[in-house]
């Protein structure tokens, strides 16, 4: 509505400035002809000095309402002869004409003035300067003025009730749509949908193309849901199904050992029963021959148990608590260290490392790895097992347990962790190869993971991190 | 008594001159003479009458104003008509002393010096196309087509225009409307 009334405004003054500019021009030409036509009728009167015919010719003007004053000059600027439409005053100065110029005009307070030179035959013989009143141009302006109004009004009115029309029409579905999209955004109730207008224009048509497009989203969102609720079910089953499987496995495992067992049992004892109770009719090979048996017996039990330990490490429940590193290792060293004071052996511990984990679980962690440390450094006459913290090259804490004995070939790493896989012979170092397998799987558990690195004879480094 | 009387009396002297100085310091031009203003009047004469074309001034490449008798005008005809033209032809003042003269001129002034013999002189004109001007006293009267008159101290003119009409010139109304008297017009003009 502003924006209209003052665009109106606008247009409307300036066909008014234009209007009165062009009509200021008019009336000034109509003024320079009539100072012409005085000018050329008194000439004679001027030539001959005969002011009475000046006046006579002036007098004409009474015919032009406008002129309020007339006068003529002669050639050294004195009045000459004069017309007055309201009464006789004094006669006025003749205004400076410029070098150059034959006329020259002044718009004055509520007058235009024009002064001219009369020239005849090329020569100046005179001056007629006339005095016009602008009432024409004022009755004019005021006519303009009270039509632009009306017309102002008229066209504003007619704008204040073209707009509330199309308010109505247009502006208020807009607006409607508009609340009921916000409202579904913030509530997600993607069953609104917005009534649509009854006449079939483009309006009612995106109220429609918004309709079909809610009843998609809400397709779309149900079939999300059914698809999220189907997932969790999928999921529920597999966990039910992977622990029966478990507990399968477990079962199957603890009879599979106990099972394994008894013949074991029967076998040792009776090579024993045959050492003791037949020792004067066995020769030395015979005798030779048994104890390899018993020794072969004796080393698939503890196969069996670490067995049994593998499976049962993986399953066990864990309990996270923070635990002193430092001192479970302090500990295990001292063990080993009490089951061969013989040895020479230097431990570095690093102090003050603490872990978040399952003591338990972490315990056969460090027996393990400073068992393995321990035993592959067996062959030398002092060796040196470091325990200690560093980064890794991401600049993550990771635990690293380092020997300097026997090593092992790089090339193998990935045999390492493998159950019963061993790189070295049972002759050169024991073992069944199950601890390291037993270390991965409880490192794995609590979040982390563990590599090695080696050189034959150099010595290894297990690197082991564990939750993030 | 005595002293004011002669001081008044000094003053009466002094009064035109004072009133020439104030009138010089206010920048007013001294007031033409009569003869200036008649010089002008007859040069402005040409530019508002018809010769015919079949006379002495259709070959003449001059307009010529000529005095006959004594010279009234001195330098002012000289001054009035220096530089200028008539109908595009330049403005010559003559002085003559013979009648035999006139016809060859345009305009000629009768001085007052000839008021007896001017019957001769219009005799000897005869329908030439010359305008007849004079200040003698019933000029007019006596045949001459243009008489200079004082009115109230303005030189106003008389024309005759039968007279005129005879020799074939035509006065224009834009003249005849300032004339004090137009005689021989069979419509009533002037005063």
């Amino acid at each position: 509505m502003l924006v209209s009334s003052v665009a109106l405004l606008l247009a409307c003054s300036a066909l008014l400035a234009y209007d009165v500019y062009t009509f200021r021009l008019g009336i000034l030409d109509n003024l320079s002809t009539e100072s012409q036509i005085i000018g050329s009728n008194s000439v004679s009167a001027l030539l001959f000095s005969d002011s009475h015919a000046a006046e006579s010719t002036l007098s004409a003007l009474r015919a032009s309402r406008h002129i309020r004053y007339a006068q003529i000059y002669t050639p050294d600027r004195r009045p000459f002869a004069g017309y007055w439409r309201d009464g006789k005053v004094q006669a006025q100065a003749l205004p400076a004409i410029p070098p150059g110029q034959t006329q020259v005009h002044r718009f004055e307070g509520n007058g235009v003035a024009l002064a001219s030179s009369i020239l005849f035959q090329g020569k100046p013989v005179g001056f007629v300067y006339l005095l016009s009143d602008l009432q024409s141009l004022n009755e004019r302006l005021k006519g303009y003025t009270v039509i632009a109004t009306a017309v102002l009004l008229v066209s504003l009115i007619a704008a204040l009730l073209i707009s509330r029309m199309c308010q109505r029409v247009i502006s208020t579905p807009v607006i409607r749509l508009a609340e009921a999209a916000r409202a579904i955004s913030r509530e997600k109730d993607y069953s609104i949908r917005v009534p649509a207008p009854a006449d079939h224009d483009e309006l009612s048509t995106l109220v429609v193309a918004f309709n079909e497009m809610l009843d998609q989203i809400q397709q779309r969102d149900t079939a999300l849901l059914r698809a999220h609720d189907e997932l969790e079910q999928r999921v529920q089953d597999r966990t039910t199904q992977l622990a029966a499987a478990n507990r399968e496995l477990e079962a199957f495992s603890y009879s599979v050992a106990h099972d394994l067992r008894a013949p074991l049992r029967s076998i040792d004892g009776f090579s024993q029963a045959l050492l003791e109770d037949c020792v004067d009719k066995l020769d030395s090979d015979g005798k030779d021959y048994l104890h390899r048996v018993r020794a072969a017996t004796q080393r698939m039990s503890v196969l069996i148990d670490d067995l049994l330990n593998l499976s049962r490490l993986t399953r066990s429940e864990m309990h996270k608590e923070t635990l002193d590193l430092s001192a479970l290792a302090k500990s295990v060293a001292n063990e080993l260290q009490k089951g061969a004071p013989g040895r020479s052996v230097d431990f570095a511990i690093e102090e003050n490392l603490s872990a978040n984990g399952d003591s338990r679980l972490l315990r056969v962690v460090m027996e393990n790895l400073l068992g393995n440390a321990w035993k592959y450094t067996a062959r030398h006459s002092h060796s040196r097992i470091e325990f200690g913290r560093s980064q890794d090259a991401k600049g993550r804490p990771v635990c690293f347990v380092r020997d300097d004995g026997a090593g092992f070939d790089p090339r193998h790493a990935t045999r390492l962790f493998g159950a019963f896989q061993r790189l070295h012979s049972t002759s050169e170092f024991p073992g069944t190869g199950v601890g390291l397998a037993t270390v991965q799987r409880i490192v794995r558990r609590h979040g982390g993971d563990i590599w090695a690195e080696a050189e034959v004879e150099k010595g290894a480094t297990f690197f082991f991190t564990l939750s993030e | 008594m005595t002293r004011i009387v002669a001081g008044s009396k000094k003053a009466a002297l002094a009064l035109p001159w004072l009133l020439a100085a104030v009138s010089a310091l206010h920048g007013e031009l001294p007031k033409p003479t009569e003869s200036q203003v008649q010089a002008a009047y007859l040069y402005n004469f040409g530019n508002f009458i018809q010769w015919p074309a079949n006379t002495a001034l259709g070959s003449s490449v001059s307009f010529t104003i000529c005095i006959l008798g004594e010279d009234p005008f001195g330098s002012s005809l000289n001054a009035a008509v220096a530089d200028r033209a008539v109908g595009g032809r330049a403005v010559v003042a003559k002085h003559i002393m013979n009648a035999a003269e006139a016809p060859s001129c345009q305009i000629l002034f009768i001085s007052s010096s000839e008021d007896t013999r001017l019957n001769k002189i219009l005799q000897a004109l005869n329908r030439a196309a010359v305008l007849t001007v004079s200040d003698m006293p019933a000029f007019s009267d006596q045949g001459g087509m243009v008489q200079f008159i004082l009115k109230g101290n303005r030189v106003r003119f008389e024309v005759d225009l039968a007279a005129a009409r005879k020799a074939g010139l035509t006065l224009s109304s834009e003249l005849l409307k300032l004339a004090a008297r137009v005689k021989g017009n069979s419509a009533a003009g002037g005063q």
